[in-house]
């Protein structure tokens, strides 16, 4: 049989041709000059870009955050809407009640926190063309029977946002949805291990959204509760929704001043809410022994402190009030 | 011309390796890593404080605190090296403080605490720029620390370390939130 090398030759320089022009493909020109003064960020790929510098007389910069030339959310009020997911009526923890989500609701209304002197903390962010607002309002809400099973990933988030806005909720991108589980849903990223909650964003029915997840953390009292009776706990040992409504704050303080993960943060890559995260400050104690540090809606709550981008920065209870370390 | 025939059924059995059986090969050798999706935690409490406590140590090492280095280790602590002897504390204490060593940065990220009571596995991905009698001894480091309770103060019982990469891309300016610092 003889053997056929000028076709094998001209194999051979095809499959050159094709592995040169993968490998040209391939590769990417990493663009890491920065001008004088300039700071690098990662583009989380290996590469960086300049990080752009504030031009607006509404950005204020040198409190131990900086600004990295995204959006905020500037509405007045920034509407939020939940998704109660999972069993909120009669679930396996006795804080998977309507007495959860009646309460939740509640320190979301514009006369709670909404309306309150520590939301207006983030009237010190802006961006360049203007400031927040330091107003948040509930502005609906949806149930959702579990669309996802009892365990999920952050890959099933944006699908239960999007069956949210099926199911009444408006398409906002200037709003935050909060996706709430009971306790027996485990969103298998790491909640409780981790972390009590996050937040992020991403296209969901053509738009930019902005939403968080946080679970009901009597699931797991010892990481993300600071008392196991809050001072709206229903019974002793029943914190779910106090310690939700702290990790709620975090969360959407956060959204509303990184809304896109592009604008504040410090040089650790840490937030406003994540510089005070489990710091309180000056506490009193409710009738039913719990400690609280804030007073607004006609209810007490313990949340936790706000880091102020002014005055040098801190952590405080309300704008313009004193900083504490912990 | 069976030289030739020779060298051509070579590169064949080259290219036939290259396409399939190195991607084979490579993918039999790991999991499937789940993707990093961007986003910004509430972190818990325990990886709130052992994240303080993993970075006060570093510090230490940085500024060479001995003293603040020794309080953290107990006494029969150990750290486990790939293909080394175990190494005792006090030695590694030696070699952090010894002049040849310079820690000049470091970042920590992706901490995780599972929180077994009085003890705590905190597993963490360390980067740092770093230098050896003025060598480049710097990388990305796999960590898993046990700590042990004594009485308030957390200690490093053990310490598993392995060498991710020798180039890791050590960020100059502000790190962008990946939610997982």
């Amino acid at each position: 049989m003889r053997f056929p090398l000028g076709k094998i030759r001209y194999f051979l320089v095809f499959l050159f041709v094709i592995l040169a022009a993968n490998f040209l493909v391939a590769q990417k020109i990493r663009d890491n000059n920065a001008g004088p003064g300039e700071q690098m960020v990662p583009n989380g790929d290996g590469s960086a870009h300049a990080a752009a510098r504030p031009t607006g007389q509404t950005v204020v910069q040198g409190n131990g955050i900086n600004y990295h030339n995204g959006p905020v959310l500037k509405g007045n009020p920034v509407p939020i809407y939940i998704i109660w997911y999972g069993n909120w009526t009669n679930g396996p923890k006795p804080s998977d009640s309507a007495a959860t989500v009646s309460l939740i609701e509640t320190f979301l209304a514009s006369n709670a926190l909404g309306g309150s002197s520590y939301e207006a903390i983030n009237t010190t962010y802006g961006d360049t063309t203007g400031n927040v607002s330091g107003h948040l309002n509930f502005s609906g809400a949806v149930f959702d029977n579990y669309s996802a099973g009892t365990k999920f990933g952050d890959r099933s988030l944006p699908g239960i946002v999007s069956r949210g806005i099926s199911a009444g909720l408006p398409n906002d991108p200037n709003g935050v949805y909060l996706v709430l589980t009971s306790s027996d849903v485990s969103e298998t990223s790491g909640f409780c291990r981790t972390y009590c909650g996050f937040h992020t964003h991403n296209t969901i029915n053509g738009n930019d959204l902005k939403y968080a997840y946080i679970g009901n953390v009597d699931k797991c009292p010892s990481g993300c509760e600071i008392q196991s009776t809050g001072p709206n706990s229903p019974a002793t040992g029943v914190g779910g929704a106090d310690g939700m409504s702290n990790v709620i704050t975090h969360e959407t303080e956060e959204a509303i001043t990184d809304p896109d993960l592009n604008a504040w943060f410090d040089s650790s890559g840490n937030e406003d809410a994540d510089k005070c995260n489990f710091k309180f400050g000056p506490t009193k104690t409710a009738a039913n022994g719990a400690k609280f540090n804030q007073t607004f809606g006609g209810l007490n709550w313990m949340i936790q402190m706000e880091w102020e981008n002014s005055r040098g920065g801190g952590c405080d209870q309300t704008l313009g009030g004193a900083f504490f370390t912990n | 011309m069976m030289k030739e025939r020779a060298s051509l059924t070579l590169l064949l059995a080259f290219y036939c390796f290259a396409f399939i059986g190195m991607p084979i090969f490579s993918a039999a050798q790991e999991p499937e890593k789940p993707a990093l999706t961007p986003r910004i935690i509430t972190a818990t409490k325990q990886v709130t404080m052992f994240s303080g406590i993993e970075k006060q140590m570093l510090q230490a090492v940085e500024k060479k605190d001995k003293a603040a280095l020794e309080a953290m280790l107990t006494e029969d602590c150990n750290l486990h090296l790939p293909d080394a002897d175990l190494l005792a504390g006090e030695d590694w204490l030696a070699s952090v403080m010894s002049k040849d060593f310079v820690l000049k940065s470091f970042m920590i990220r992706q901490l995780d605490v599972a929180d077994l009571g009085n003890a705590a596995v905190v597993s963490y991905d360390r980067v740092q720029e770093s230098t050896h009698k003025g060598q480049n001894d710097g990388g990305e480091f796999y960590v898993v620390d046990l700590w042990k309770k004594d009485r308030d103060n957390w200690k490093l019982s053990d310490r598993y370390v392995s060498k991710v990469s020798s180039t890791p891309y050590m960020p100059k300016g502000p790190i962008k939130p990946t939610g997982k610092q």
